[in-house]
C-alpha cells in the first residue's frame, strides 16, 4: 500500500531530508515548507519506504500538491 | 462537580519512533543550553565568600539557610541571573523564590550574606518590589532572611532614593500587612540603616542572639561630625569610635529584646531562627487543599522530557501547541472553551495537581486559506486574529467570574496588520483585552515558550499586567522583542536607503548599520539578557516547568482572596453547553 504525502499550505520547500529509496519511520520528519515566515515539517504518516520525491529544495508548492509517495512497511503476523 | 472534572477529555499523543528520531538534535540543542544557563546561575550562588569563610565565621550562607528552612523538593527561584544595573558583583544580592515552609507556601527571599555581607546594591529595590508585589498577588507569607550590612555606599545614587529605590519596600512591606499578608523576619548578623528597617519592618522577627538592627551603625556613628576635610587626628577620632562600636555594635539582642521588644523571640542557634519561623508556618492562614481540588492530583499521561522535543528551538519552526500543554496538565486532560472559534489560540481548563486552571496559549500551526474570515489571505498561528482576541476577552473574563487562575502560553509573533486588520477592530479588540485582563482580580502566571512580540506580549498576560501576573518564566527558547531585528532594521533605515540610493551614494555603510542593529536585537532578545533585564523572573528548564505551574496553582489556591463555589462555576457549564 502506498501513501501519498501533500502539502498542507502553499509555500517553499525550504528542507529536504529524504531521497527515493530512503526508509522512513512513523511521524518522521521528511521535508520542511517554509511559507508566511514560518517553517512547517512534513512528517511521514507511516513506517515505509521513499518510492518517489517530486519536489526539490528551492521548489514552490501549493496546497495538496504530492511532494512524496511512500510504500508503507507491512508487518508479517 | 465530580462528573465535569474528575475525567475530563484526554488529549495529546505518545511520541512515536520517527518523531524522536527527528528530534534528537533539538533536544541536544536545548539540553546544552540549560548546561550553559546552569552554569551561569552557579556562578551567583557562588558569588563572594565561600560557604567554608563563612561558616568558619560560625554563620551558614543564605543558600544553606534557604535549604534548612524550605521543605524539600519545592523550591521554584526567581530573578538568579536578575542584575539590571550590571553589577559587577553578578547579582543584586538577594536570594528569592516560591517554596513551602511547613506544608504552607510562602514567597522568601534573603540578602546574600557572602557578598558584602548582604549590603544594598542597584537594582535590588526592584528585585525586591517583584517579590512583595509577588507575595501580594499570590496573598501568600513573606518570609525573609535579613543579613543586610547596609548600604554599598561607594555607589548609593544608583539606589538610595526615588520612587523604586531602596526605601520602597519598607513601604511594601506596610502595605502587606495592612492588607493582612504575614511578613516574616529571620534576622542574621550586623543590619544598620536601610538594614536596621529590613529588620523591623516585616511583623514578626526572629532573631539571632548574635544579630543586631539599627537606626546608624558603626560607619555612621563613628563619621556623625563632618569637618570639611579629614587629616590625620581626625582618623584617629575614627579610629577610637570605630573600635569602641565594634566592641558593642547599637541595636543588640540586648536592646531589642530585653529594653524595646522589638524582637520577639531570640535564638542561640541559626538553625533555631529557622525553626522559629517553620513553627509559625505551621499556624499561616491557608486552606487545605482539599477545599479547592476539583479532582485528585494526577501526573501527565506523558513524559515532560518529551518537552525537548516538541518545542523547537527554532523560533520559526511550526509546533502542536497541545501537544505541549498535555505534557503538562494532570492525567493530560482538559475541558476546551469555543474549539471551533478563533483556532489560533488555544482556551480550556485544565487541572494541576488537581487544582483547576485556564490555560490560554498559541497555536502555531497554518489556518487554512478561509482564517481570518475578515481577509483574502490565509492565517497563520502565532499570530492573533478578530476571533482569538474575541475568545481571549470571553475567557479571562468568564475565570474572572469563576474565580480560576489563569496560566499563559506565550508564542506570539504579534497581531495581524493592515486595513482589514483595523477595518476588524483588532486595535479595539486587543485594548479590549487589556481591558478585561485588568478588571479579572485573579492571579495569572505567564510562561513564555518562545516569542513574546510586539503588542501580544503585553496583550496575552505578560508582566506588563504588572499588578495580575504573579511572575513570567521563560524557556532557553524565549526571546523577546518589539520586533524582530531585521524587520526593526528595514522599519529604521529603510527611506535612508532610498535617500542614499536617489543620491548616488554607496548603501554599504547603510547595509554595515541594519546588519548591527539585526545583531543587536538579537543579542538583546536572548533568553539570558531577558532574565538579567528582568523581562523574565527566571529561565527554567523545560523539564521543570509543571513543577514551577504547581507551585503557582497551589499557592493561587493557599489563600485567595475571593471564592466561587464549584457548583456555582459557569465557565465549565459553558463549555458542556
Amino acid at each position: 500500500m502506498t501513501q501519498e504525502i501533500v502539502a498542507p499550505l502553499d509555500g517553499k520547500v525550504c528542507q529536504l531530508h529524504i531521497s527515493a529509496g530512503d526508509k522512513v519511520e512513523e511521524d518522521e520528519e521528511i521535508l520542511v515548507i517554509e511559507a508566511m515566515k514560518m517553517e512547517t515539517p512534513i512528517y511521514t504518516p507511516c513506517d515505509g519506504i521513499v518510492r518517489e520525491v517530486r519536489v526539490k529544495a528551492g521548489d514552490e508548492v501549493t496546497e495538496n500538491d504530492v511532494l512524496a509517495v511512500i510504500d508503507e512497511e507491512h508487518i508479517e503476523v | 462537580m465530580k462528573p465535569y472534572f474528575e475525567k475530563m477529555i484526554e488529549f495529546g499523543h505518545a511520541l512515536k519512533k520517527g518523531r524522536i528520531k527527528s528530534t534528537e538534535e533539538n533536544l541536544n540543542h536545548i539540553k546544552n543550553i540549560e548546561a550553559d544557563v546552569a552554569d551561569e546561575m552557579s556562578r551567583v550562588k557562588l558569588a563572594g565568600f565561600s560557604e567554608e569563610e563563612i561558616n568558619a565565621r560560625g554563620q551558614m550562607t543564605v543558600w544553606q539557610r534557604l535549604e534548612y528552612l524550605v521543605d524539600p523538593g519545592t523550591w521554584c527561584p526567581l530573578h538568579t541571573l536578575y542584575n539590571p544595573m550590571n553589577n559587577e558583583e553578578g547579582t543584586t544580592n538577594v536570594i528569592d523564590g516560591v517554596g513551602k515552609i511547613s506544608g504552607k507556601w510562602a514567597v522568601i527571599i534573603g540578602f546574600d550574606n557572602k557578598v558584602m555581607a548582604g549590603a544594598w546594591l542597584p537594582g535590588q529595590s526592584e528585585n525586591i518590589l517583584r517579590v512583595t508585589d509577588l507575595s501580594k498577588r499570590l496573598n501568600i507569607p513573606l518570609v525573609w532572611l535579613v543579613n543586610c550590612s547596609g548600604a554599598k555606599l561607594t555607589e548609593q545614587e544608583k539606589f538610595y532614593a526615588n520612587r523604586r529605590g531602596a526605601g520602597t519596600p519598607f513601604f511594601r512591606h506596610a502595605e502587606l500587612e495592612q492588607l493582612g499578608i504575614p511578613v516574616l523576619a529571620g534576622i542574621y548578623g550586623t543590619n544598620p540603616a536601610g538594614g536596621g528597617y529590613q529588620s523591623i519592618s516585616p511583623a514578626i522577627l526572629f532573631a539571632h542572639k548574635d544579630c543586631n538592627m539599627a537606626v546608624g551603625g558603626i560607619g555612621i556613628v563613628s563619621g556623625m561630625a563632618p569637618k570639611g576635610e579629614f587629616d590625620l587626628e581626625s582618623a584617629e577620632e575614627i579610629i577610637e569610635k570605630a573600635k569602641q562600636f565594634r566592641a558593642k555594635p547599637p541595636g543588640s539582642v540586648n536592646i531589642h529584646y530585653n529594653e524595646t521588644g522589638f524582637f520577639r523571640y531570640v535564638f542561640d542557634d541559626e538553625t533555631g531562627v529557622l525553626d522559629g519561623i517553620k513553627n509559625y508556618m505551621k499556624d499561616m492562614p491557608a486552606y487545605p487543599p482539599k477545599f479547592f481540588r476539583v479532582a485528585e492530583p494526577k501526573e501527565s499521561r506523558f513524559p515532560i522530557d518529551d518537552l525537548y522535543r516538541l518545542i523547537p528551538l527554532n523560533p520559526k519552526r511550526v509546533y502542536d501547541f497541545e501537544e505541549v500543554l498535555a505534557r503538562l496538565v494532570d492525567a493530560s486532560e482538559h475541558m476546551e472553551f469555543h474549539p471551533d472559534y478563533g483556532p489560533e489560540v488555544y482556551t480550556g481548563l485544565c487541572k494541576i495537581d488537581g487544582f483547576l486552571v485556564a490555560c490560554i496559549g498559541n497555536r502555531q500551526e497554518y489556518l487554512g486559506r478561509h482564517y481570518p474570515e475578515y481577509a483574502d489571505y490565509a492565517g497563520m498561528g502565532g499570530k492573533l486574529y478578530r476571533q482569538g482576541l474575541i475568545k481571549m476577552n470571553e475567557f479571562v473574563t468568564l475565570c474572572g467570574r469563576d474565580r480560576i487562575p489563569v496560566i499563559w502560553f506565550q508564542d506570539s509573533s504579534g497581531l495581524d496588520v493592515g486595513d482589514d486588520a483595523e477595518k476588524a477592530e483588532l486595535l479595539g479588540l486587543a485594548q479590549g483585552l487589556v481591558y478585561s485582563i485588568q478588571q479579572t482580580d485573579v492571579p495569572m502566571m505567564l510562561l513564555l515558550l518562545r516569542k513574546g512580540t510586539a503588542s501580544a506580549h503585553y496583550l496575552m498576560g505578560g508582566p506588563t499586567a504588572n499588578r495580575h501576573n504573579a511572575f513570567s518564566i521563560g524557556t532557553v527558547a524565549s526571546e523577546i522583542y518589539v520586533m524582530h531585528g531585521e524587520t526593526a532594521a528595514v522599519a529604521t533605515y529603510s527611506r535612508r536607503l532610498v535617500k542614499e540610493k536617489e543620491a548616488g551614494r554607496p548603501l554599504e555603510p547603510i547595509i554595515e548599520k541594519m546588519n548591527q542593529l539585526a545583531k543587536a536585537y538579537h543579542e538583546k532578545s536572548r533568553p539570558r539578557f531577558c532574565a538579567k533585564s528582568g523581562m523574565i523572573d527566571e529561565i527554567v528548564p523545560l523539564s521543570d516547568l509543571r513543577k514551577y505551574i504547581a507551585t503557582f496553582a497551589g499557592a493561587a489556591y493557599q489563600n485567595p482572596k475571593s471564592i466561587c463555589p464549584h457548583h456555582q462555576l459557569i465557565l465549565p457549564r459553558i463549555i458542556k453547553g
